[in-house]
């Protein structure tokens, strides 16, 4: 019998399999994340600050900024807080030898990485849940109906911003001075993602609807798509020490 | 040795890491049911053939097969046979040691808590729900050893298990190990004494290469 039950476990992985992995990884993450309160709280307290500067900043102004403005001081907001949220995300693991662990797993070094993006998805996200209402009530957002498409374009922005950060968080667990390469790399590499995520928030400020944000929707899907394939068939290789 | 009896088949292995040679072209077999320990100076290339045979490093050149299955080319199912305790613990600092244990046996498909009898075995009842941050380095270790073992490996690897622990845990440890039988143990290790009390033969590495293996 447990030979049988020898066999069963040795059967190839499968893609529920691969799903449970990424969420159980993420799940990990995320717990640890929240115990170690302090990091989540600095990311919080960045954010914010930024803004109330900005409310301070743009007073005189009648507490409003022009809409490419306020667009670009959210998206820079949250490019800085995913710096800071994945600095630690794959680094922690190697520099306290828990990558080792996640090596011993039966499960595809890819999943390891989806772990990490839906982490960094969550934390951003919580981030972004923090950020709009701080900008509605002190940088006086208008949103009108655009609160929906906003939310979207924030989500996709997150999920980007979460694909390209993990990945190059991977790629630099194991170099000198990756806090600061990570820092450099992010910049071009998240560049399709701010881009079209600011012009996108922009619009979403000006009144567009969904129809006219329909080219920085499909950058920002195609992108996606685009790192995606990348990091499928590139991230086994970077596991290796 | 008929391929039905072999555990562990090594063929002439290599590893470089640059300029440096760690393994140079290794090969050895063992058999289901043994429990052998590696020793050699620092540098000799234990922790690496360690590391190889658990596929967490590829080798430059050769082979390994784990219970006739290709480590590399079936890496995710050879895992789940093989358990690994490295001197660096795999255990999150954050998470209690009852949290650390359901993450690593989730991920091997280990149903409900079916591992509590190891941490009973391993004496680590007492630090169940403590996070693992709280732990000294003894119980950390008993904790991420009773990691390896949650799944039922066939497979045990153990570098350096004995280092920095008091001789109760190492008797602890070693009285556990002793139950495994059927199971294949490598361990690699500076202590002959408390090697000879679990192994049935010693590999002896020098520079990379084998240099002698022997019943103890």
């Amino acid at each position: 019998m447990k030979e049988d039950k020898r066999q069963k476990d040795i059967g190839p992985s499968t893609m529920p399999q691969f799903w449970q992995a990424t969420l159980r990884i993420a799940e990990k993450d995320l717990r640890s994340e929240f115990r170690r309160s302090y990091e989540v709280l600095s990311i919080l307290t960045f954010a914010v600050g930024s803004i109330l500067i900005c409310s301070f900043a743009w007073s005189s102004g009648g507490g409003t900024a022009e809409p490419e403005v306020t667009a670009a001081t959210l998206w820079i907001i949250l490019f800085f807080a995913s710096i800071l949220t994945f600095t630690t995300s794959f680094t922690r693991e190697a520099d306290r030898g828990t990558l080792g662990g996640l090596k011993t797993l039966p499960c595809s070094p890819v999943a390891i990485l989806i772990g990490k993006i839906f982490y960094g998805i969550v934390l951003l996200f919580l981030v972004e849940c923090v950020l709009i209402p701080f900008s509605i009530i002190f940088l006086n957002l208008d949103l009108g109906g655009g609160l929906p498409l906003l939310l979207l374009v924030c989500f996709l922005g997150a999920t980007g911003l979460s694909f390209a950060g993990s990945f190059v968080s991977g790629l630099l667990m194991f170099s000198e001075g990756k806090t600061l390469l990570l820092s450099f790399l992010l910049i071009p590499i998240c560049m399709p993602v701010l881009i079209p995520s600011v012009l996108a928030t922009e619009k979403i400020l000006r009144g567009s609807g969904i129809a006219g944000l329909i080219p920085e929707l499909k950058l920002l899907i195609a992108f996606l798509f685009l790192i995606a394939a990348i990091m499928i068939l590139t991230f086994k290789f970077v596991l290796e020490e | 040795m008929s391929n039905n009896t072999v555990a562990v088949e090594i063929i002439k292995v290599s590893k470089r890491y640059g300029y440096l040679q760690a393994l140079k072209s290794v090969s050895l077999s063992i058999a289901k049911g043994e429990f052998v320990a590696f020793s050699g100076h620092n540098g000799a290339g234990k922790t690496t053939l360690l590391k190889i045979i658990a596929t967490h490093i590829s080798p430059s050149s050769g082979t390994v097969k784990i219970f006739g299955d290709d480590a590399f080319k079936s890496s995710s199912e050879i895992r789940r046979r093989i358990g690994l305790v490295t001197h660096v613990s795999f255990l999150y600092d954050e998470l209690t040691v009852r949290e650390n244990l359901l993450f690593y046996a989730r991920l091997f498909s280990v149903e409900g808590e079916a591992f509590l009898e190891i941490i009973e075995a391993l004496g680590m009842k007492r630090w169940y729900n403590v996070p693992v941050k709280q732990l000294s380095h003894g119980l950390r270790k008993r904790a991420d050893i009773a990691r390896a073992l949650i799944h039922d490996p066939d497979l045990i690897l153990l570098d350096e298990p004995f280092t920095g622990l008091d001789t109760n845990t190492c008797d602890v440890l070693v009285e556990y190990l002793k139950t495994q039988n059927g199971k294949v143990i490598l361990i690699s290790s500076h202590s002959i004494e408390w090697s000879k009390r679990i192994c049935d033969k010693s590999i002896l590495l020098e520079r990379g290469e084998i240099v002698n293996g022997r019943p103890f």
